[in-house]
């Protein structure tokens, strides 16, 4: 029987960056992952076709600095990527950090309204990352504790913060941050393809629509450390075999192909795992990466309160995108998009009406029959040539079930929207491949195969989320705490729920 | 989670109706969780004296009653209330209470062990949308048996005498045994008189003629009808405690921190720490030590029923208040049930109660002072011997 000072379950992103960090603080960490592969969602992809993950954008620095990346390590520098939403008349729109352009180079007549938009987003995207740096707030710390005081002066950071915006923008803040994106971009822009990119970038893997309530907080989450996009170099597994290589030079113990079917317990305080092929490993400390709902499987959920279990079966997590991977015939330039755009990140969301009216649908789980999506052009580890989409919206609980005729359907539909703008797309595709949410779900245990494995809205943010009374990672008996992206600050490959968790794990069992 | 009464519906009439109007000279009905409840029939004084010299007949059925049948049964119950289940055995009863997650009492009530797996609970909240929460993840069913079984509390000293003549056998019933007669009727040894007594369960339409036949045992007993005044007052003496009276069910407080403990209301000894988790485990552990008040019994000065009245400690700040005070008939004792705050429950002497009086449109104040005493006030050993005295 082998002996650990703490245990993760589920090596994807924010598993290993929990176990590196406690690693590194001089814990003995093992790491278990139930498939061959550790990177969970980031780096999930079938018959090596691309990973679901295909770009970065919300990577936390403060997450490469507690687990000892380099942030220039040379997977990391790959180039910013710009976004190009493509319009059916071929005259596609770039999004870059200088404004916003048409492809053939002019200027577009609404550049600077969308930067001076996208500026601002920023700007609160900076200051409410010092609320994802750390445990919600509300602690019940004696203010004039360490804790306590830090909390407070967190606090008191983002409120100095607030006021230094200005008046005015202070007062935009208030009034934007719980809006929906819809009314807000609209105010700014007028309906076409440049609002509709925002309007987009706000609902990615999310079951909400531009004019649900909270997308404004989901559009400034995603811009919270800049907005900048990047293709790790070699990919997104590339990226998960450098946090890999990161957990090992902590002394991290990882056992792939392990699962875990009980975490045993003894007079409420955890005490080991029970592993399927046979073993016990014992351990004062479980950090779980799955949703709470999957926890509590591990446990027994009888050892949670009542409340408990009727906040964690009622978190809302439905997933709505799936992936299609599309195989190209050859690494021949995409039709009608211009060669210097070929790398680019490709949008399809000439507007937010279609947006929104993409959404519809997905509310009486039936599939979009005019999705959004997002296309990146790719090269995979053995040559081959792929177009990486995700499509929303696909919601996971389709109605009659992901048959292989309805995935069928998404992957048509998928070649079909993209040909609008991409005339000639059908003729270059020697392959389909989807990934429907449910098989996201099965793969890598995400409630829904959803991205972030509870939604981003505002009922289940912050010391909401995943559920009230949940939200400092520590749950239930002790020595067990979640640290998977259904805490605070959420998922998007930021790592930062995983090493809050193990911060707060720190802090309860030094 | 109180209930209100539909105003179209107006009260609607229980299991005995038609047996509680014959003898309702009072005309006093109140509401019980919606029904149509006696609160006097006669005279108080009348109905109190027959439940502790002859027999009482009152109606419990407004009561709510759960079944919980299933393989998981006991370890879900187990989880739900404080104390350990696993030691009620099958045929008997158990008090219990059963807390949120912040270990506050959201009510108190009895469980009855059936049979393998297979219980009954009563309490004075309804309680189902929770047991159907507590119930998730188990194996069980949870039926809510409010309006399909009808209860019958029959106390006093000639109790079994009226049982024996109406032709039931319940020599063998110890305090807390239950019976199943036949498949319509079970009868327990339970109330809430602290008296001897028995409780009857049977089904909704069954009920008036266990009522007859009761009756008809009751001739020569002494036996009466009675309402709720009464039971309350023999309740009191007993030192048992009403919902919404001597504690807040937490689930119906809407303002911070009205719930209580079940150490704050002297119920420690339900706690069960060792036999595994239980709702609010974790917080009962650390609040064991530290009540923030606590529940008293108290000897008042006087003979003025302190019902209400306000408690002041010797430096005259008020630090608690009566939740029920009656002049004991039996006890010929002026007692009273009282939330104390801490410290001053700790030390508790020096304490008076404000108490009003009204005389013929004269209020008055007298302070009585209060005697903490820890036993109930009236505990006949009649109510314990087995088998039971005939009178």
């Amino acid at each position: 029987m082998s002996q650990f000072d703490a245990i993760i379950i589920g090596g994807g992103v924010n598993g290993l960056i929990a176990g590196t960090l406690l690693g590194r603080r001089g814990k003995n960490v093992c790491i278990i992952e139930k498939s061959n592969r550790f990177g969970g969602m980031a780096s999930y992809s079938v018959d090596g076709g691309p990973t679901l993950a295909h770009s970065l954008y919300n990577l936390s620095p403060r997450v490469l600095s507690d687990i000892g990346i380099d942030p220039q390590h040379p997977v990391l520098s790959g180039k910013p990527v710009s976004t190009v939403s493509l319009s059916e008349d071929g005259r596609h729109i770039v999004f870059k950090n200088e404004g916003v352009f048409w492809s053939e180079g002019a200027k577009h007549p609404e550049s600077d309204a969308w930067t001076d938009l996208t500026q601002q987003l920023i700007t609160y995207g900076g200051l409410l990352r010092q609320l994802a740096e750390a445990p919600p707030p509300g602690g019940q710390k004696a203010i004039l504790s360490r804790g306590g005081l830090n909390e407070f002066l967190r606090l008191a950071k983002l409120g100095i913060g607030l006021k230094k915006l200005g008046k005015p923008e202070m007062r935009r803040f208030l009034q934007v941050v719980l809006s929906n994106v819809h009314d807000i971009v609209l105010d700014d822009l007028p309906e076409g393809s440049v609002a509709g990119m925002l309007a987009a970038d706000a609902i990615w893997g999310s079951a909400t629509g531009p004019r649900s309530p909270g997308t404004v907080f989901n559009l400034i989450y995603r811009l919270g450390h800049g907005g900048n996009i990047t293709q790790p170099a070699g990919g997104m597994s590339a990226l998960t075999d450098l946090m890999v290589e990161a957990a090992q030079k902590a002394g991290c113990v990882l056992m792939p192909e392990t699962e875990v079917f009980r975490i045993l317990l003894d007079d409420d305080t955890v005490s080991g795992v029970a592993t399927n092929d046979g073993r016990t490993i014992s351990t004062p400390i479980v950090l779980s990466n799955l949703a709470p709902k999957l926890t509590s499987l591990m446990t027994g959920h009888s050892i949670f309160d009542i409340e408990t279990t009727r906040q964690f079966r009622n978190i809302r997590a439905r997933g709505t995108a799936a992936k299609v991977n599309l195989r190209l015939k050859d690494s021949s330039p995409l039709p009608g998009l211009p060669d210097e755009l070929a790398d680019e990140r490709l949008i399809y969301a000439p507007s937010v009406g279609y947006v929104e009216a993409a959404f519809n649908p997905a509310k009486y789980r039936q599939m979009s029959k005019a999705p959004v999506i997002e296309a990146f052009k790719m090269q995979t580890a053995d040559g081959a040539s792929w177009l990486s989409t995700i499509v929303q919206y696909a919601p996971s609980d389709l109605e009659g079930g992901w048959t292989e005729t309805a995935k069928e359907q998404l992957a048509e539909i998928t070649v079909e929207t993209l040909s609008r703008a991409l005339p000639g797309l059908g003729d270059q595709i020697a392959g389909k491949q989807v990934i429907t949410p449910d098989q996201i779900e099965s793969a890598t245990g995400a409630p829904g195969g959803h991205w972030h494995h509870a939604e981003m809205s505002l009922d289940q943010l912050l010391t909401l989320r995943p559920a009230n009374g949940m939200s400092r990672y520590s749950m239930g008996p002790k020595g067990l705490f979640q640290c998977g992206a259904a805490t605070h600050p959420g998922g998007d490959v930021m790592g930062l729920a995983g090493r809050n968790a193990a911060l707060a794990a720190l802090e309860a069992q030094p | 989670m109180s209930i209100f009464t539909d105003p179209k519906l107006g009260l609607i009439p229980g299991a005995f109706h038609k047996k509680l109007e014959e003898q309702n000279r009072a005309q006093n009905w109140y509401d019980w969780a919606g029904f149509a409840a006696p609160g006097v029939l006669d005279s108080v004084e009348f109905e109190y004296f027959a439940l502790r010299n002859q027999a009482s007949l009152f109606d419990i059925s407004p009561m709510h009653k759960y079944r919980l049948i299933g393989p998981d049964t006991t370890a879900m119950l187990n989880r739900l209330v404080t104390r350990d289940v696993r030691k009620i055995s099958v045929g008997r009863v158990g008090y219990v209470v059963w807390c949120d997650e912040e270990g506050m009492v959201i009510d108190d009530g009895t469980v009855f062990h059936l049979g393998d797996n297979n219980w009954r609970l009563c309490c004075q909240e309804q309680m189902l949308t929770w047991l159907l929460d507590a119930a998730w993840g188990f194996d069980v069913s949870v039926v809510d048996e409010t309006h399909s079984v009808a209860g019958l509390s029959l106390q006093g000293p000639t109790s079994y005498a009226i049982l024996e003549a109406a032709g039931f056998d319940v020599s063998k019933l110890k305090p807390f045994d239950l019976a199943q007669i036949d498949h319509n009727l079970m009868i327990s040894r339970t109330g809430f008189t602290y008296d001897l007594g028995y409780e009857l369960w049977c089904d909704w339409d069954k009920a008036e003629a266990l009522w007859d036949r009761i009756w008809k045992g009751g001739e020569h007993q002494g036996l009466r009808a009675i309402g709720y005044e009464a039971v309350n007052l023999a309740r009191i003496e007993a030192g048992f405690l009403t919902a919404g009276v001597d504690f807040q069910p937490v689930h119906g407080t809407e303002r911070l921190h009205r719930g209580q403990t079940p150490f704050e209301l002297g119920l420690g000894r339900l706690v069960d720490f060792n036999k595994g988790h239980f709702n609010g485990r974790r917080e009962l552990l650390s609040k064991r030590e530290s009540p923030r008040s606590l529940l008293m019994r108290f000897d008042v000065e006087g003979f003025k029923p302190s019902q209400g009245s306000l408690i002041y400690n010797r430096r005259k700040k008020e630090v608690g208040h009566i939740t029920s005070g009656i002049w004991s008939p039996t006890a010929k004792r002026n007692i009273a049930l009282a939330h104390v705050r801490m410290p001053d429950a700790s030390r508790s002497s020096g304490l008076k109660a404000e108490i009003y009086t009204l005389q013929e449109g004269k209020w008055r104040t007298r302070m009585a002072r209060l005697t903490p005493v820890t036993k109930a006030f009236f505990t006949p050993p009649r109510a314990r011997a087995t088998p039971p005295a005939r009178t």
